[in-house]
């Protein structure tokens, strides 16, 4: 416990408090829209984006949320042009963006910690993380405070939303932007492939039996900064990467609660 | 005066297709029920759609009112098929008829950035909510009000999104296959409703593809295959029928 006697463990613990309460929140809003394979195709296409950003010298998660927005609105066109084979589409792109990613990199002469992008690298996270995870919680908290009615209305009903005179594309295009950013956010904590975990495990257990959005909301994230915080700890007391380790504990949570409670 | 009159309605989703709808005229008379006939395909939806101001028709104009329908959007309020629903939705039933009560246009309805205004005056407050409580009773619905809507049989949640279309501050209402893939007696049921709110003044125009004896529930019929087939009072669209060959739409008996 050698850790308590020093402070780099608390910016670390700070961004594992903001990521597990602010993905699940994100990840409810996201699957009740029927989105989540967007977050996917998101994720996957933050990588050219990072290391374009590096190779013409501005921040690397600027450049994330730009290829990372870039590819939530293709997914979006797929979307709303709901061909048969769209799903087939978005996994082609989102693998075809990581390749690209993958390869640009050795071809720009840059140097990316690969490993700690996809899977995170929380215990070196920096004020610089903690800042990008916290602008993305102001971002969810100010889309939730204005827009909490509409995001309701066009998740249980597209149609009756817009004939109500909201503008569903640019709801949806604010999603993607906020989901994007979200993801950026976790980079640190989790990384952007393990992210995916804290998005749909807790938000699984916080949906059932809710009564409303906001329930479900507070619910996951409940679930999801308990499975924060365990991994957190786990992973200082047992030397472990904490990225793969809360995946890994929102696995064994969904089993365990899958098993009592859940509808699966 | 006609509450709805549309003339020479044509629509066409693209171009060097053949159209959705063609020629299409009808007139609603208020606190009627009309239904909507016609196969699948046939271009029911597109023209309720079309009628709620969604689409835009290649040809034609609309009037509710003697007004155009571009200034009159907000007294038509359509109720979308079942599958445009989520239904796994994490929402009450209370909460989802209180939708039907938002409006985020230019109208002159609530919207929730007008709250001040509702606490500025308590009545207008306690108008809305007998409005909500007095809805769901009329369909039926107000002892599932706090109830979450997948937990609710197929019946009551169409009943739920009839009641949610109600709250609309409309002149018309459109309601597209709302008995779609509902048992007999759920059909039945939602048909009396239907007519009830018809009976107490409302104007009602209810699509569906099945044809059978309750359409005589109806004050008028309009048959539609992309242009109109045949209108007017149930018995007298019978002995029109004989003559059309309409032969996808069903013989059913229990409802439509």
């Amino acid at each position: 416990m050698s850790f308590i006697n020093s402070s780099w463990w608390l910016v670390p613990l700070i961004i594992t408090i903001f990521s597990g309460i602010l993905c699940p929140a994100m990840g409810t809003v996201l699957i009740t829209h029927r989105r989540l394979l967007q977050v996917n195709l998101i994720s996957h296409c933050v990588l050219p984006g990072l290391a374009l950003a590096l190779a013409i010298g501005i921040h690397p998660s600027i450049g994330g949320v730009i290829s990372g927005l870039l590819g939530s609105v293709i997914a979006e066109s797929l979307t709303n042009k709901k061909s048969e084979n769209y799903e087939a589409i978005m996994n082609t792109i989102l693998a075809g963006m990581l390749g690209f990613g993958v390869l640009i990199i050795p071809l720009l002469g840059i140097r990316i910690d690969l490993e700690a992008v996809l899977f995170g690298d929380l215990l070196t996270a920096n004020f610089g993380d903690l800042l990008r995870t916290i602008i993305a919680f102001l971002v969810f908290i100010l889309l939730m405070t204005f827009g909490y009615e509409k995001v309701v209305y066009v998740g249980l009903d597209p149609e009756g939303a817009s004939a109500s005179g909201i503008n569903v594309s640019l709801l949806n295009l604010a999603l993607s932007f906020t989901t994007a950013l979200v993801i950026v956010s976790s980079m640190s904590a989790v990384g952007v492939i393990l992210v995916i975990a804290l998005l749909s495990t807790p938000t699984l257990l916080g949906l059932n039996k809710a009564h409303s959005l906001r329930i479900a909301m507070m619910r996951s994230s409940f679930f999801g900064l308990c499975i924060s915080l365990l991994g957190f700890i786990l992973s200082i007391v047992f030397n472990l990467s904490p990225g793969p380790a809360i995946s890994v504990i929102c696995v064994a949570s969904l089993f365990t609660m899958a098993c009592r409670f859940l509808d699966i | 005066m006609s509450l709805l009159v549309a003339e020479n309605l044509s629509y066409s989703y693209a171009k060097n297709v053949s159209p959705a709808i063609s020629k299409v005229s009808i007139t609603v008379e208020p606190g009627t029920l009309t239904a909507l006939v016609g196969p699948n395909g046939a271009g029911k939806s597109t023209l309720l759609r079309i009628l709620q101001g969604q689409c835009i028709p290649d040809n034609g104009q609309i009037t509710i009112d003697g007004e155009k329908l571009i200034r009159q959007r907000s007294q038509v309020a359509l109720m979308p098929q079942r599958s445009s629903m989520n239904w796994k939705f994490p929402i009450t039933v209370e909460k989802l008829v209180s939708l039907g009560q938002i409006k985020y246009s230019k109208s002159k309805s609530s919207s929730p950035f007008q709250i001040k205004a509702l606490l500025a005056n308590p009545n207008a407050w306690i108008n809305k909510c007998c409005e909500l409580e007095a809805t769901m009773q009329r369909v039926g619905i107000a002892n599932i009000a706090k109830r979450r809507l997948d937990s609710l049989s197929g019946g009551q949640q169409q009943r739920a999104l009839l009641a949610k279309t109600l709250m609309s501050p409309a002149k018309i209402f459109l309601l597209d296959e709302p008995c779609a893939a509902l048992d007999p007696p759920a059909k039945e049921d939602f048909l009396k409703i239907v007519r009830q709110l018809a009976d107490a003044g409302l104007s009602l125009m209810v699509s569906s593809h099945d044809w059978g004896t309750s359409l005589n529930s109806y004050d008028q019929v309009i048959v539609l295959d992309k242009a109109v087939l045949a209108s007017g009072s149930p018995y007298s669209i019978k002995d029109k029928l004989e003559d059309i060959n309409i032969s996808s739409i069903e013989d059913n008996s229990c409802c439509d």
